[in-house]
Protein backbone atom coordinates (compact mmCIF):
# COMPACT_ATOMS: atom_id res chain seq x y z
CA UNK A 1 0.00 0.00 0.00
CA UNK A 2 1.14 3.46 -0.93
CA UNK A 3 -0.53 6.80 0.34
CA UNK A 4 -0.66 10.98 -0.71
CA UNK A 5 -2.51 13.40 1.32
CA UNK A 6 -3.67 16.27 -0.40
CA UNK A 7 -4.99 19.21 2.04
CA UNK A 8 -8.15 20.91 0.68
CA UNK A 9 -9.76 24.07 1.83
CA UNK A 10 -12.56 22.02 4.13
CA UNK A 11 -10.75 18.48 4.28
CA UNK A 12 -7.68 16.53 4.02
CA UNK A 13 -7.92 14.07 1.28
CA UNK A 14 -6.10 10.58 1.84
CA UNK A 15 -5.58 8.38 -1.10
CA UNK A 16 -4.60 4.88 -0.43
CA UNK A 17 -3.41 2.40 -2.80
CA UNK A 18 -2.68 -1.03 -3.52
CA UNK A 19 -3.30 -3.89 -1.02
CA UNK A 20 -3.74 -2.53 2.57
CA UNK A 21 -2.84 -5.62 4.79
CA UNK A 22 -1.40 -6.51 7.95
CA UNK A 23 1.63 -5.88 6.60
CA UNK A 24 1.08 -2.05 6.10
CA UNK A 25 0.95 -2.03 9.93
CA UNK A 26 3.76 0.28 10.57
CA UNK A 27 2.96 2.92 7.32
CA UNK A 28 -0.47 3.04 8.42
CA UNK A 29 0.46 3.96 11.73
CA UNK A 30 2.70 7.46 10.33
CA UNK A 31 -0.33 8.17 8.09
CA UNK A 32 -2.69 8.30 11.04
CA UNK A 33 -0.09 10.26 13.06
CA UNK A 34 0.45 12.69 9.76
CA UNK A 35 -3.76 13.07 9.56
CA UNK A 36 -3.87 13.76 13.25
CA UNK A 37 -1.01 16.85 12.49
CA UNK A 38 -2.80 18.41 9.87
CA UNK A 39 -5.17 21.02 11.17
CA UNK A 40 -8.19 20.56 9.02
CA UNK A 41 -11.05 18.90 11.15
CA UNK A 42 -12.72 16.94 8.15
CA UNK A 43 -10.29 13.78 7.13
CA UNK A 44 -11.22 11.86 4.38
CA UNK A 45 -9.64 8.41 3.18
CA UNK A 46 -10.25 7.80 -0.36
CA UNK A 47 -10.25 3.85 -1.39
CA UNK A 48 -10.97 4.16 -4.60
CA UNK A 49 -7.53 3.35 -5.71
CA UNK A 50 -7.65 0.51 -3.17
CA UNK A 51 -7.80 -2.63 -4.50
CA UNK A 52 -7.81 -4.83 -1.91
CA UNK A 53 -7.96 -5.13 2.20
CA UNK A 54 -7.88 -7.85 4.81
CA UNK A 55 -9.31 -8.02 8.15
CA UNK A 56 -6.14 -6.91 9.34
CA UNK A 57 -6.73 -4.02 7.39
CA UNK A 58 -9.92 -3.11 8.45
CA UNK A 59 -9.19 -2.97 12.06
CA UNK A 60 -6.37 -0.82 10.85
CA UNK A 61 -9.20 1.44 9.19
CA UNK A 62 -11.06 1.44 12.84
CA UNK A 63 -8.13 2.20 14.62
CA UNK A 64 -7.72 5.80 12.28
CA UNK A 65 -11.25 5.90 13.21
CA UNK A 66 -11.00 5.70 16.84
CA UNK A 67 -7.69 8.04 16.65
CA UNK A 68 -9.69 11.03 14.60
CA UNK A 69 -12.35 10.67 17.50
CA UNK A 70 -10.10 11.12 19.96
CA UNK A 71 -8.23 14.15 17.78
CA UNK A 72 -12.14 15.68 17.45
CA UNK A 73 -12.01 15.18 14.10
CA UNK A 74 -14.43 14.08 11.20
CA UNK A 75 -13.62 10.62 9.44
CA UNK A 76 -14.86 9.44 5.95
CA UNK A 77 -14.39 6.50 4.27
CA UNK A 78 -14.73 7.64 0.67
CA UNK A 79 -14.94 6.04 -2.99
CA UNK A 80 -14.82 2.32 -2.14
CA UNK A 81 -15.21 -0.63 -4.47
CA UNK A 82 -14.43 -3.99 -5.75
CA UNK A 83 -13.47 -6.11 -3.18
CA UNK A 84 -12.70 -3.09 -0.65
CA UNK A 85 -16.90 -2.29 -1.13
CA UNK A 86 -17.89 -6.09 -0.85
CA UNK A 87 -15.63 -6.53 2.66
CA UNK A 88 -17.08 -3.18 4.02
CA UNK A 89 -20.53 -3.86 3.24
CA UNK A 90 -20.13 -7.83 4.53
CA UNK A 91 -18.56 -6.41 7.78
CA UNK A 92 -21.37 -3.41 7.70
CA UNK A 93 -18.60 -0.64 8.81
CA UNK A 94 -21.25 2.12 7.82
CA UNK A 95 -23.01 1.57 10.94
CA UNK A 96 -19.52 3.06 12.68
CA UNK A 97 -18.11 5.30 10.30
CA UNK A 98 -19.34 7.47 7.49
CA UNK A 99 -18.76 6.38 3.87
CA UNK A 100 -19.47 8.37 0.60
CA UNK A 101 -19.43 7.29 -2.89
CA UNK B 1 21.36 -0.23 46.80
CA UNK B 2 24.51 -0.59 48.06
CA UNK B 3 26.23 1.48 45.26
CA UNK B 4 28.18 -1.05 43.37
CA UNK B 5 31.43 1.04 41.92
CA UNK B 6 31.22 1.07 38.09
CA UNK B 7 32.18 -2.03 36.17
CA UNK B 8 35.70 -0.59 34.83
CA UNK B 9 36.81 -0.19 38.37
CA UNK B 10 35.92 -3.75 39.16
CA UNK B 11 38.75 -6.49 39.73
CA UNK B 12 39.25 -8.03 36.47
CA UNK B 13 37.85 -11.62 37.80
CA UNK B 14 34.60 -10.37 39.04
CA UNK B 15 34.15 -7.76 35.56
CA UNK B 16 34.13 -10.92 33.70
CA UNK B 17 31.40 -12.71 35.76
CA UNK B 18 29.90 -9.69 34.59
CA UNK B 19 29.63 -10.52 31.00
CA UNK B 20 29.31 -14.33 31.85
CA UNK B 21 32.49 -15.64 31.05
CA UNK B 22 33.07 -17.09 34.20
CA UNK B 23 31.90 -20.54 33.61
CA UNK B 24 33.61 -20.39 29.71
CA UNK B 25 35.43 -23.56 29.20
CA UNK B 26 38.44 -23.02 27.20
CA UNK B 27 40.32 -26.01 25.65
CA UNK B 28 44.23 -24.91 24.56
CA UNK B 29 45.60 -27.27 21.64
CA UNK B 30 49.71 -26.80 21.15
CA UNK B 31 52.18 -29.34 20.80
CA UNK B 32 54.69 -27.03 22.96
CA UNK B 33 54.43 -27.21 26.51
CA UNK B 34 55.79 -23.98 27.68
CA UNK B 35 53.55 -22.42 24.99
CA UNK B 36 50.75 -23.54 26.97
CA UNK B 37 51.06 -22.70 29.99
CA UNK B 38 51.68 -19.40 28.67
CA UNK B 39 48.46 -19.37 26.98
CA UNK B 40 47.24 -21.13 30.39
CA UNK B 41 48.68 -18.46 32.54
CA UNK B 42 47.16 -15.99 30.37
CA UNK B 43 43.51 -16.87 30.13
CA UNK B 44 43.65 -17.07 34.26
CA UNK B 45 45.03 -13.52 34.17
CA UNK B 46 41.79 -13.16 31.80
CA UNK B 47 39.56 -14.59 34.63
CA UNK B 48 38.96 -18.12 32.87
CA UNK B 49 39.90 -21.06 34.87
CA UNK B 50 38.04 -23.85 33.61
CA UNK B 51 41.14 -24.31 31.01
CA UNK B 52 41.96 -27.93 29.36
CA UNK B 53 45.47 -29.39 27.51
CA UNK B 54 45.65 -31.07 24.02
CA UNK B 55 49.05 -32.10 22.54
CA UNK B 56 47.76 -32.34 19.38
CA UNK B 57 44.81 -32.74 16.65
CA UNK B 58 43.84 -36.20 17.80
CA UNK B 59 44.22 -35.34 21.42
CA UNK B 60 42.19 -32.38 20.94
CA UNK B 61 39.23 -33.75 19.30
CA UNK B 62 39.21 -36.65 22.00
CA UNK B 63 39.27 -34.06 24.45
CA UNK B 64 36.63 -31.77 23.21
CA UNK B 65 33.89 -34.92 23.43
CA UNK B 66 34.39 -35.00 26.96
CA UNK B 67 35.29 -31.54 28.40
CA UNK B 68 32.54 -29.96 25.66
CA UNK B 69 34.26 -26.32 25.55
CA UNK B 70 32.75 -22.81 24.45
CA UNK B 71 36.39 -21.92 22.75
CA UNK B 72 39.35 -24.06 21.22
CA UNK B 73 42.69 -21.65 21.55
CA UNK B 74 44.17 -23.80 18.45
CA UNK B 75 47.91 -24.19 17.29
CA UNK B 76 48.58 -25.12 13.75
CA UNK B 77 52.05 -26.85 13.44
CA UNK B 78 51.47 -29.61 15.70
CA UNK B 79 52.76 -33.41 14.96
CA UNK B 80 50.08 -36.48 14.54
CA UNK B 81 47.23 -34.52 13.48
CA UNK B 82 48.12 -30.59 12.32
CA UNK B 83 45.48 -27.81 13.29
CA UNK B 84 44.05 -27.39 9.82
CA UNK B 85 43.04 -30.78 9.68
CA UNK B 86 41.58 -30.85 13.20
CA UNK B 87 39.53 -27.96 12.41
CA UNK B 88 38.16 -29.58 9.24
CA UNK B 89 37.01 -32.80 11.01
CA UNK B 90 35.86 -30.62 13.96
CA UNK B 91 33.27 -28.73 11.79
CA UNK B 92 32.16 -31.91 10.35
CA UNK B 93 30.51 -32.47 13.27
CA UNK B 94 27.30 -30.53 13.09
CA UNK B 95 27.49 -30.16 17.13
CA UNK B 96 30.74 -28.46 16.59
CA UNK B 97 29.55 -26.36 13.60
CA UNK B 98 29.73 -22.70 16.08
CA UNK B 99 32.07 -23.61 18.60
CA UNK B 100 34.95 -21.12 18.07
CA UNK B 101 37.96 -22.11 17.18
CA UNK B 102 40.22 -19.15 17.62
CA UNK B 103 44.01 -20.39 15.77
CA UNK B 104 46.95 -18.86 17.10
CA UNK B 105 50.18 -19.86 15.08
CA UNK B 106 53.30 -18.32 13.90
CA UNK B 107 52.65 -19.21 10.34
CA UNK B 108 51.61 -15.62 9.23
CA UNK B 109 51.39 -15.86 5.27
CA UNK B 110 48.22 -14.54 3.94
CA UNK B 111 47.82 -18.43 2.50
CA UNK B 112 48.75 -19.77 5.62
CA UNK B 113 45.55 -17.80 7.04
CA UNK B 114 43.50 -18.32 3.95
CA UNK B 115 43.90 -22.40 4.39
CA UNK B 116 42.88 -22.26 8.01
CA UNK B 117 39.58 -19.91 7.71
CA UNK B 118 38.91 -22.51 4.66
CA UNK B 119 39.60 -25.64 7.52
CA UNK B 120 36.99 -23.61 9.32
CA UNK B 121 38.68 -21.49 11.78
CA UNK B 122 36.92 -18.44 13.44
CA UNK B 123 39.65 -16.22 13.93
CA UNK B 124 43.27 -15.87 13.83
CA UNK B 125 46.23 -14.14 15.57
CA UNK B 126 49.75 -14.69 15.44
CA UNK B 127 52.59 -15.70 17.28
CA UNK B 128 54.24 -14.13 19.09
CA UNK B 129 50.95 -13.44 21.04
CA UNK B 130 50.31 -10.50 22.13
CA UNK B 131 48.76 -10.87 25.36
CA UNK B 132 46.12 -8.19 25.27
CA UNK B 133 44.95 -8.65 21.83
CA UNK B 134 44.51 -12.34 22.33
CA UNK B 135 42.47 -12.07 25.71
CA UNK B 136 40.27 -9.29 23.39
CA UNK B 137 39.29 -11.83 21.01
CA UNK B 138 38.86 -14.60 23.10
CA UNK B 139 36.57 -12.40 25.08
CA UNK B 140 34.84 -11.08 21.98
CA UNK B 141 34.23 -14.76 20.89
CA UNK B 142 32.97 -16.12 24.39
CA UNK B 143 30.60 -13.37 24.32
CA UNK B 144 29.30 -14.23 20.99
CA UNK B 145 28.96 -17.35 22.07
CA UNK B 146 26.94 -16.64 24.65
CA UNK B 147 24.40 -14.66 23.12
CA UNK B 148 23.86 -17.48 20.14
CA UNK B 149 23.39 -19.78 22.90
CA UNK B 150 20.89 -17.92 24.69
CA UNK B 151 19.05 -16.61 21.13
CA UNK B 152 19.37 -20.37 20.66
CA UNK B 153 17.97 -21.56 23.78
CA UNK B 154 15.21 -18.57 23.69
CA UNK B 155 14.30 -19.70 20.33
CA UNK B 156 13.73 -23.21 21.33
CA UNK B 157 11.62 -22.35 24.57
CA UNK B 158 9.42 -20.21 22.28
CA UNK B 159 8.97 -23.19 19.32
CA UNK B 160 7.96 -25.22 22.67
CA UNK B 161 5.86 -23.06 24.05
CA UNK B 162 4.26 -22.37 20.81
CA UNK B 163 4.00 -25.99 20.14
CA UNK B 164 2.17 -26.77 23.32
CA UNK B 165 -0.39 -23.69 22.58
CA UNK B 166 -0.80 -25.19 19.32
CA UNK B 167 -2.09 -28.96 20.15
CA UNK B 168 -3.91 -26.93 22.76
CA UNK B 169 -5.97 -24.99 20.74
CA UNK B 170 -6.08 -27.70 18.13
CA UNK B 171 -8.07 -29.90 21.82
CA UNK B 172 -10.50 -26.67 21.65
CA UNK B 173 -11.81 -28.04 18.40
CA UNK B 174 -14.13 -31.10 18.03
CA UNK B 175 -12.37 -34.44 17.89
CA UNK B 176 -13.28 -36.80 15.63
CA UNK B 177 -14.89 -38.86 18.49
CA UNK B 178 -17.07 -36.68 19.07
CA UNK B 179 -18.09 -35.57 15.36
CA UNK B 180 -18.72 -39.39 14.92
CA UNK B 181 -21.07 -39.51 17.79
CA UNK B 182 -22.85 -36.34 16.38
CA UNK B 183 -23.36 -38.06 13.12
CA UNK B 184 -25.14 -41.18 14.98
CA UNK B 185 -26.87 -38.87 17.14
CA UNK B 186 -28.07 -36.54 14.87
CA UNK B 187 -27.52 -37.76 10.75
CA UNK B 188 -25.61 -34.52 10.28
CA UNK B 189 -22.31 -35.58 8.92
CA UNK B 190 -19.38 -33.23 9.58
CA UNK B 191 -16.08 -32.95 7.50
CA UNK B 192 -13.42 -30.01 8.80
CA UNK B 193 -10.23 -28.33 7.77
CA UNK B 194 -8.25 -26.54 10.23
CA UNK B 195 -4.84 -24.58 9.04
CA UNK B 196 -3.44 -21.76 10.86
CA UNK B 197 -1.00 -19.98 8.33
CA UNK B 198 1.36 -20.13 11.82
CA UNK B 199 2.29 -21.55 14.06
CA UNK B 200 -1.32 -20.28 15.58
CA UNK B 201 -3.95 -19.18 14.19
CA UNK B 202 -7.51 -16.81 14.51
CA UNK B 203 -9.40 -19.24 13.30
CA UNK B 204 -12.48 -21.37 15.92
CA UNK B 205 -15.02 -23.46 14.89
CA UNK B 206 -17.29 -25.13 17.53
CA UNK B 207 -20.40 -27.82 16.97
CA UNK B 208 -22.85 -29.03 19.85
CA UNK B 209 -26.31 -31.14 20.10
CA UNK B 210 -28.69 -29.18 21.22
CA UNK B 211 -32.29 -30.84 22.34
CA UNK B 212 -34.47 -32.59 19.91
CA UNK B 213 -32.26 -33.47 17.24
CA UNK B 214 -30.76 -30.05 16.47
CA UNK B 215 -27.19 -28.89 16.22
CA UNK B 216 -25.56 -25.58 16.73
CA UNK B 217 -22.58 -25.04 15.25
CA UNK B 218 -20.25 -21.87 14.76
CA UNK B 219 -17.09 -20.46 12.99
CA UNK B 220 -14.93 -17.59 14.03
CA UNK B 221 -12.12 -15.70 12.55
CA UNK B 222 -10.20 -13.47 14.61
CA UNK B 223 -8.77 -10.18 12.54
CA UNK B 224 -5.10 -10.61 12.33
CA UNK B 225 -3.39 -14.13 13.10
CA UNK B 226 -0.48 -15.18 15.18
CA UNK B 227 -0.53 -15.53 18.98
CA UNK B 228 -2.59 -12.39 19.75
CA UNK B 229 -5.32 -13.85 17.89
CA UNK B 230 -5.01 -16.94 18.84
CA UNK B 231 -5.47 -15.90 22.41
CA UNK B 232 -8.42 -14.03 21.63
CA UNK B 233 -9.97 -18.20 20.38
CA UNK B 234 -9.42 -19.00 23.85
CA UNK B 235 -11.53 -15.88 25.01
CA UNK B 236 -13.84 -16.65 22.60
CA UNK B 237 -14.35 -20.38 23.61
CA UNK B 238 -15.02 -19.42 27.28
CA UNK B 239 -17.48 -16.65 26.34
CA UNK B 240 -19.16 -19.34 24.00
CA UNK B 241 -19.12 -21.58 27.43
CA UNK B 242 -20.39 -19.26 29.87
CA UNK B 243 -23.10 -18.15 26.90
CA UNK B 244 -24.31 -21.72 26.59
CA UNK B 245 -26.11 -22.34 23.28
CA UNK B 246 -29.22 -24.08 23.84
CA UNK B 247 -32.03 -21.68 24.84
CA UNK B 248 -31.04 -18.50 22.42
CA UNK B 249 -31.70 -17.98 19.00
CA UNK B 250 -28.13 -17.43 16.44
CA UNK B 251 -28.83 -13.61 16.29
CA UNK B 252 -29.36 -13.81 20.09
CA UNK B 253 -26.26 -16.11 20.62
CA UNK B 254 -23.96 -13.60 18.65
CA UNK B 255 -25.27 -10.21 20.04
CA UNK B 256 -24.36 -11.85 23.97
CA UNK B 257 -21.23 -12.38 22.70
CA UNK B 258 -20.90 -9.51 20.72
CA UNK B 259 -21.47 -7.44 24.34
CA UNK B 260 -18.85 -9.36 26.25
CA UNK B 261 -16.02 -9.13 23.45
CA UNK B 262 -16.56 -5.36 23.75
CA UNK B 263 -15.26 -4.77 26.65
CA UNK B 264 -12.27 -7.05 26.12
CA UNK B 265 -10.59 -6.00 22.54
CA UNK B 266 -8.50 -3.44 21.95
CA UNK B 267 -9.21 -0.92 19.22
CA UNK B 268 -8.33 -2.37 16.45
CA UNK B 269 -9.29 -6.27 16.71
CA UNK B 270 -12.57 -7.80 15.79
CA UNK B 271 -13.86 -11.04 14.90
CA UNK B 272 -16.48 -12.35 12.38
CA UNK B 273 -18.51 -15.15 13.28
CA UNK B 274 -21.32 -17.22 11.68
CA UNK B 275 -23.26 -19.01 14.49
CA UNK B 276 -26.25 -21.51 12.97
CA UNK B 277 -29.04 -24.23 14.10
CA UNK B 278 -29.42 -26.82 11.98
CA UNK B 279 -33.09 -27.85 12.81
CA UNK B 280 -33.33 -31.79 10.80
CA UNK B 281 -37.29 -31.99 11.34
CA UNK B 282 -37.79 -28.68 9.82
CA UNK B 283 -35.45 -28.85 7.42
CA UNK B 284 -34.13 -25.61 8.10
CA UNK B 285 -31.00 -23.96 9.18
CA UNK B 286 -31.16 -21.03 10.94
CA UNK B 287 -28.21 -18.35 10.87
CA UNK B 288 -26.72 -15.05 12.02
CA UNK B 289 -23.77 -13.71 11.01
CA UNK B 290 -21.42 -10.77 12.10
CA UNK B 291 -19.32 -9.94 9.26
CA UNK B 292 -18.51 -13.51 8.17
CA UNK B 293 -18.54 -14.92 5.02
CA UNK B 294 -22.00 -16.21 2.75
CA UNK B 295 -22.80 -20.18 3.99
CA UNK B 296 -23.25 -22.11 0.89
CA UNK B 297 -25.86 -24.29 0.65
CA UNK B 298 -26.48 -27.22 -1.81
CA UNK B 299 -29.90 -28.95 -2.13
CA UNK B 300 -29.23 -32.66 -4.03
CA UNK B 301 -30.64 -31.87 -8.02
CA UNK B 302 -29.05 -28.76 -8.06
CA UNK B 303 -26.44 -27.62 -10.13
CA UNK B 304 -25.09 -24.88 -8.21
CA UNK B 305 -25.03 -23.94 -4.43
CA UNK B 306 -27.39 -21.13 -3.05
CA UNK B 307 -25.35 -18.18 -1.42
CA UNK B 308 -25.93 -16.74 2.04
CA UNK B 309 -25.75 -13.62 3.59
CA UNK B 310 -22.56 -13.19 5.50
CA UNK B 311 -23.11 -9.38 6.24
CA UNK B 312 -23.02 -8.12 9.98
CA UNK B 313 -21.04 -6.17 11.52
CA UNK B 314 -18.01 -7.67 13.32
CA UNK B 315 -17.94 -8.55 17.18
CA UNK B 316 -16.12 -6.22 19.33
CA UNK B 317 -16.77 -3.00 17.51
CA UNK B 318 -20.07 -2.01 18.97
CA UNK B 319 -21.47 -3.16 21.97
CA UNK B 320 -25.07 -2.59 21.16
CA UNK B 321 -24.93 -4.13 17.75
CA UNK B 322 -27.85 -6.27 17.13
CA UNK B 323 -27.93 -9.13 14.50
CA UNK B 324 -30.43 -9.96 12.02
CA UNK B 325 -31.74 -13.98 11.86
CA UNK B 326 -31.54 -15.34 8.45
CA UNK B 327 -32.80 -18.97 7.25
CA UNK B 328 -31.91 -21.29 4.42
CA UNK B 329 -34.08 -24.67 3.83
CA UNK B 330 -31.79 -27.84 4.38
CA UNK B 331 -33.62 -30.71 3.24
CA UNK B 332 -32.13 -34.28 3.87
CA UNK B 333 -29.10 -34.96 1.42
CA UNK B 334 -28.07 -31.10 1.84
CA UNK B 335 -24.94 -30.20 1.92
CA UNK B 336 -23.35 -26.83 3.98
CA UNK B 337 -20.36 -25.33 3.45
CA UNK B 338 -18.59 -23.27 5.77
CA UNK B 339 -15.29 -21.39 5.39
CA UNK B 340 -12.89 -19.00 6.72
CA UNK B 341 -12.47 -15.29 4.42
CA UNK B 342 -9.24 -16.84 3.72
CA UNK B 343 -10.58 -18.91 1.01
CA UNK B 344 -12.16 -15.93 -0.67
CA UNK B 345 -9.44 -13.92 -0.78
CA UNK B 346 -6.78 -15.91 -2.53
CA UNK B 347 -5.27 -13.69 -5.56
CA UNK B 348 -5.62 -14.63 -8.72
CA UNK B 349 -4.97 -13.21 -12.54
CA UNK B 350 -1.12 -13.06 -11.57
CA UNK B 351 1.33 -10.88 -10.04
CA UNK B 352 0.31 -7.72 -11.19
CA UNK B 353 -3.17 -8.05 -10.52
CA UNK B 354 -5.06 -7.29 -6.97
CA UNK B 355 -8.07 -9.72 -8.24
CA UNK B 356 -9.34 -12.57 -5.90
CA UNK B 357 -11.13 -15.67 -6.24
CA UNK B 358 -14.14 -13.84 -3.90
CA UNK B 359 -17.04 -16.13 -3.18
CA UNK B 360 -18.82 -16.47 -6.57
CA UNK B 361 -15.05 -18.02 -7.39
CA UNK B 362 -15.31 -20.34 -4.29
CA UNK B 363 -19.17 -21.05 -5.11
CA UNK B 364 -17.89 -22.53 -9.10
CA UNK B 365 -15.24 -24.57 -7.24
CA UNK B 366 -17.65 -25.81 -5.32
CA UNK B 367 -20.23 -26.23 -7.66
CA UNK B 368 -17.80 -28.53 -10.13
CA UNK B 369 -17.17 -30.91 -7.15
CA UNK B 370 -20.72 -31.19 -5.87
CA UNK B 371 -21.04 -35.15 -8.31
CA UNK B 372 -18.86 -36.29 -5.60
CA UNK B 373 -21.11 -38.84 -3.40
CA UNK B 374 -18.16 -38.97 -1.05
CA UNK B 375 -18.12 -35.85 1.09
CA UNK B 376 -14.29 -36.38 2.78
CA UNK B 377 -13.05 -36.20 -0.93
CA UNK B 378 -15.18 -33.87 -1.61
CA UNK B 379 -13.72 -31.47 0.47
CA UNK B 380 -10.22 -32.58 0.26
CA UNK B 381 -10.78 -32.36 -3.72
CA UNK B 382 -12.54 -28.46 -3.32
CA UNK B 383 -9.04 -27.62 -0.71
CA UNK B 384 -6.67 -28.99 -3.63
CA UNK B 385 -8.30 -26.21 -6.32
CA UNK B 386 -8.12 -23.75 -3.57
CA UNK B 387 -4.14 -24.69 -3.48
CA UNK B 388 -4.29 -24.64 -7.10
CA UNK B 389 -5.53 -21.18 -7.60
CA UNK B 390 -3.06 -19.43 -5.52
CA UNK B 391 -1.28 -18.76 -2.24
CA UNK B 392 -3.24 -19.00 0.61
CA UNK B 393 -1.61 -16.22 3.59
CA UNK B 394 -3.92 -16.38 6.46
CA UNK B 395 -5.95 -19.30 8.70
CA UNK B 396 -8.28 -21.84 5.97
CA UNK B 397 -11.04 -23.41 7.75
CA UNK B 398 -13.52 -25.49 5.94
CA UNK B 399 -16.40 -27.03 7.55
CA UNK B 400 -18.80 -29.51 5.51
CA UNK B 401 -21.94 -30.73 6.89
CA UNK B 402 -24.54 -32.73 5.23
CA UNK B 403 -27.80 -33.96 6.07
CA UNK B 404 -27.77 -37.61 5.58
CA UNK B 405 -31.06 -38.71 4.05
Amino acid sequence: MDYGIEVRDQEAVVRLRGRLTFNDHAKLRTLIGEMGQNKLKRQVLDLSSLEFVDSAGIGMLLIAREEMDRAAKQFVLRGAAGQVKRVLTVAQIAKIVPMED
Amino acid sequence: MTGSPPPGLLPIETRDAFDGLAGARVLVVDDNRINRHLLLALLERGGITLIEQAEDGHDALVRIERFKPDLVLLDLMMPQMDGFEMCRRLRADPRWKSLPVLVQSSLNRAEDRARAFAAGATDYVTKPINAVELLARVRIHLRKRTMLRDLQQYHSCTEAELELARAMQARMLPGPDRLAELEAATGIAIHTHFAPSSELGGDFWGIDRLPDGRVAVYLVDFSGHGVGAALNTFRLDAICRQIGSTELSPAEFLAAVNRRLCGLLPCGQFATMLTGVIDPAAGLFHYASAGSTAPMMWHPGDEAPRLGDGSGLPLGLLASASYDSRLMPMPPGARLFLYSDAAIEIPIGGEDSHEVLDEYGLATLFARRLQEPDDAALLSGLLADLAATGPIDDDLTALLLTRRE
